[in-house]
C-alpha cells in the first residue's frame, strides 16, 4: 500500500509542473505589462517592484484596445442571446412537439455542424457583400449566430427531451398555448442548460479571429481579438505595452473562467456525452 | 464538436414514456382539449414550424447554401476569366503551388502527431481519476488554456518564443545557443503544433473525464486486487472501457487541428518561415483575402472539406463498429 502511495506522489511531481507550465506564461505576460520597458529589457523574469497601470491605459486609449473591447461585448452580447432565444425555442419544438418534418429538419440542423466556417467564407463573404451586410455588426452577428446555432440546438434539444412531457401537457390543460409554454415552462426550466451553452457560445465569440477578420475589414470595428493581431506589427518591440493588450483581451475570460468553470466542462462534456 | 456522435438523437421521441402521455405532444389532440376557436387551432399547429423557422432559414441560408456556392465557385475562374467555368484548372493549381502541397504535408505532420495529442490528455485523466494528491487543482488549471482565444496563446507565446525572448534567455543562462523558434522553418510547424497541444489538451481532459464517469469503478478494483500494475490497468481496463471517449477525441482533436489553428499561425508566424507553416485554413483565407482568388481559396476549401467528410465517416464507421461490439 504504501508502495502504490508512494508512487501516487511521484506522479504528482510532473503533474504540478505541468500546472505551473499552464499558468505561467499568463502570469509572465501580466508580469511583464506591469512593467517600464527598461525594466523589461534589463530583466525579463524580475518580478515588477511596483503595479503600473500606465502600459494598460496606453494599451486601452492610445492603442484603442478601449474600443475594440466594447465592439466585442456588443457583438457577443448579442450574438449570445440571439443563439440561446433561436435555439432554445428550435430545441423545445425539435424535442417535445411533434410534427411533420421534424426529424429531417433536425438533421437539417445538424449538417450544419459539418461545415467548417474555412469551408464556406469564400461564398459567405459574398452573401454578405451582396447583401450589405459586410463591415456591419448585424452581419457579424449573423455570422456568429449561424456557426454557432447547430451545437447550441443539438444542447437544447437533447436537454429538453429529458423533461417529462407530462409537464407540457399539464400546461397545455390549464389553457396555455404553445408559445405560453416555451415561456412560461421551457425557458425557466431550461435555465441550467441555457446558462452552460450561453457561456460556451460567449467565449467561442469572445475567441474568434477568423470571422471578425473575414467579416469586419475596417479598422474601427475591429473586434478584441482582431485588436490584438494588430499589436504584433505595431508594438513589437514595446514589449510591455504589447502584453498589456494581450492581458485586457485575457482578463474577462479568466474572470468568467474563475466563476464559471463548472458550467463550461458541463457544457463541453454534455456536447460529448449527449446524444 | 459532437460530430458523428448524433446518431441516438435521432430517434424523435425518447423510449420509456408511458401512460397516456406516450408518443409526446400533439399539438392538435392538445388543442382541441383547450377548446380553441378554429383560428387558434390553426395557429397552433403551425407553431412548431414558426419556432423551428428562424433557425433553420440562419442555417440553411449561412451554412449550407454557402457549401454548394463554395463548391460551384471552385469550378470557375478568378480575375479576368470571374465566372467563367474553367472545370479543374483550380484544383490543377493547387496541387502544383508548393504552398499548397505544404499546407497538406503539414496535415499529415498532424495526423502523425494526432496519438501523441491524444495520449496526454488521456494518460493526464487517468491519473487526475485515479486521485492522485492534488487532482482537483490540475483539473482546474489544465482546463484553463482550452478556454483562451488562439490569439491570446499566440501573442503570449510570441513573446516568450521571440529570439532575443525569455526562453532562450533561460537556455543561454545553461550555455545553450539560442534557438529561433519561430523563424526557423524545420522547427516552426512543431513549435506551433506544440503550443496548440498545450492550449487544447484541456478540454481533451475534460471529455475524457465525462468518460471515466461510466467507467465501471468495481473493474478497476478488481483489477487492482489482482495486482495488476499501472500501465495493465490501462491497456486491459481503461482503454477498452473508453473506446468511444477515445475515437470522439481522436476525431474532434483531428478536427480541432484542421479548424481551430488559424489564430495561432496568423499570430506566432504568419505561414512563414518560408511558407512553412501553412495549413489549408491558412492557405484558404491568405487566397480569399489577400491574393483576390476567391475561386481558387473555394477550391482548396472544398478540398479541406472532403478531408473533414472522410474524418467524419470513418468516427461513423467506429461507432458503429464499437456499437455492434457492445
Amino acid at each position: 500500500m504504501s508502495r502504490v502511495r508512494l508512487s501516487r506522489w511521484l506522479i504528482a511531481v510532473p503533474m504540478s509542473l505541468l500546472a505551473l507550465a499552464t499558468i505561467y506564461p499568463l502570469l509572465f505576460t501580466a508580469n511583464v505589462a506591469m512593467k517600464t520597458r527598461r525594466d523589461y529589457i534589463l530583466d525579463r523574469f524580475s518580478l515588477t517592484d511596483a503595479l503600473r497601470w500606465e502600459n494598460i491605459d496606453t494599451a486601452w486609449n492610445s492603442v484603442g484596445m478601449g474600443r475594440y473591447f466594447v465592439n466585442s461585448l456588443l457583438v457577443v452580447t448579442s450574438s449570445v442571446v440571439l443563439l440561446l432565444l433561436l435555439g432554445s425555442m428550435a430545441g423545445f419544438a425539435l424535442s417535445q412537439l411533434r410534427f411533420r418534418g421534424s426529424s429531417a429538419l433536425f438533421l437539417g440542423c445538424l449538417a450544419g455542424l459539418f461545415v467548417p466556417f474555412q469551408v464556406i467564407m469564400v461564398p459567405l463573404a459574398r452573401i454578405m457583400a451582396d447583401t450589405a451586410l459586410i463591415d456591419t455588426y448585424p452581419g457579424l452577428v449573423l455570422v456568429y449566430v449561424a456557426q454557432f446555432l447547430p451545437f447550441t440546438i443539438f444542447l437544447m434539444t437533447s436537454y429538453y427531451r429529458s423533461i417529462p412531457p407530462e409537464i407540457i401537457d399539464a400546461a397545455r390543460i390549464d389553457g396555455n398555448s404553445v408559445y405560453g409554454v416555451y415561456r412560461r415552462i421551457m425557458l425557466p426550466l431550461g435555465t441550467p442548460a441555457l446558462l452552460s451553452v450561453g457561456i460556451l457560445n460567449a467565449l467561442f465569440c469572445w475567441n474568434d479571429v477568423l470571422m471578425a477578420l473575414v467579416m469586419m475589414p475596417s479598422a474601427d470595428h475591429r473586434t478584441l481579438m482582431v485588436g490584438v493581431t494588430s499589436l504584433r506589427g505595431q508594438y513589437s518591440d514595446d514589449i510591455p505595452t504589447f502584453a498589456s493588450g494581450v492581458l485586457i483581451a485575457a482578463i474577462p475570460v479568466l474572470l468568467v473562467y474563475l466563476f464559471l468553470q463548472r458550467q463550461i466542462a458541463d457544457g463541453v462534456a454534455a456536447g460529448s456525452t449527449k446524444g | 464538436m459532437p460530430i458523428g456522435n448524433a446518431q441516438p438523437s435521432v430517434r424523435p421521441a425518447p423510449a420509456g414514456r408511458t401512460g397516456p402521455a406516450r408518443g409526446g405532444l400533439s399539438t392538435e389532440r392538445a388543442g382541441n382539449r383547450a377548446r380553441r376557436s378554429r383560428g387558434g387551432a390553426r395557429a397552433e399547429r403551425f407553431a412548431p414550424y414558426i419556432l423551428v423557422a428562424p433557425a433553420v432559414l440562419i442555417i440553411v441560408a449561412l451554412r449550407l447554401y454557402p457549401l454548394i456556392l463554395g463548391v460551384n465557385f471552385s469550378f470557375t475562374g478568378d480575375g479576368v476569366r470571374n465566372g467563367l467555368a474553367v472545370g479543374l484548372d483550380n484544383y490543377r493549381e493547387l496541387f502544383h503551388d508548393p504552398l499548397f502541397r505544404t499546407a497538406l504535408g503539414n496535415v499529415g505532420l498532424l495526423v502523425l502527431l494526432l496519438p501523441v495529442a491524444v495520449a496526454i490528455p488521456g494518460l493526464l485523466a487517468t491519473f487526475i481519476y485515479l486521485r492522485v494528491p492534488g487532482h482537483r487543482f490540475y483539473r482546474g488549471v489544465y482546463f484553463f488554456p482550452a478556454v483562451l482565444s488562439p490569439v491570446i496563446v499566440g501573442a503570449i507565446f510570441n513573446l516568450l518564443l521571440a529570439f532575443d525572448g525569455p526562453l532562450n534567455a533561460v537556455l543561454a543562462s545553461v550555455g545553450v545557443r539560442p534557438v529561433d523558434w519561430l523563424g526557423d522553418p524545420d522547427v516552426a510547424m512543431f513549435m506551433v503544433v506544440g503550443v496548440h497541444v498545450w492550449a487544447t489538451f484541456g478540454m481533451a481532459l475534460v471529455v475524457f473525464l465525462a468518460g471515466f464517469a461510466t467507467l465501471d469503478a468495481a473493474l478497476l478494483d478488481a483489477a487492482r486486487v489482482d495486482g495488476a500494475s499501472l500501465p495493465q490497468v490501462i491497456w486491459h481496463v481503461i482503454v477498452p472501457g473508453l473506446s468511444r471517449t477515445i475515437q470522439f477525441v481522436f476525431v474532434t482533436t483531428l478536427i480541432g487541428m484542421l479548424t481551430s489553428m488559424f489564430g495561432l499561425l496568423f499570430v506566432m508566424t504568419s505561414g512563414g518561415p518560408e511558407g512553412s507553416t501553412y495549413l489549408p485554413e491558412y492557405y484558404i483565407w491568405i487566397q480569399q483575402g489577400q491574393m483576390n482568388r476567391p475561386a481558387l481559396a473555394s477550391a482548396a476549401s472544398t478540398i479541406l472539406f472532403v478531408i473533414m467528410i472522410v474524418v467524419g465517416l470513418l468516427q461513423i464507421k467506429l461507432l458503429k463498429r464499437a456499437g455492434r461490439e457492445d
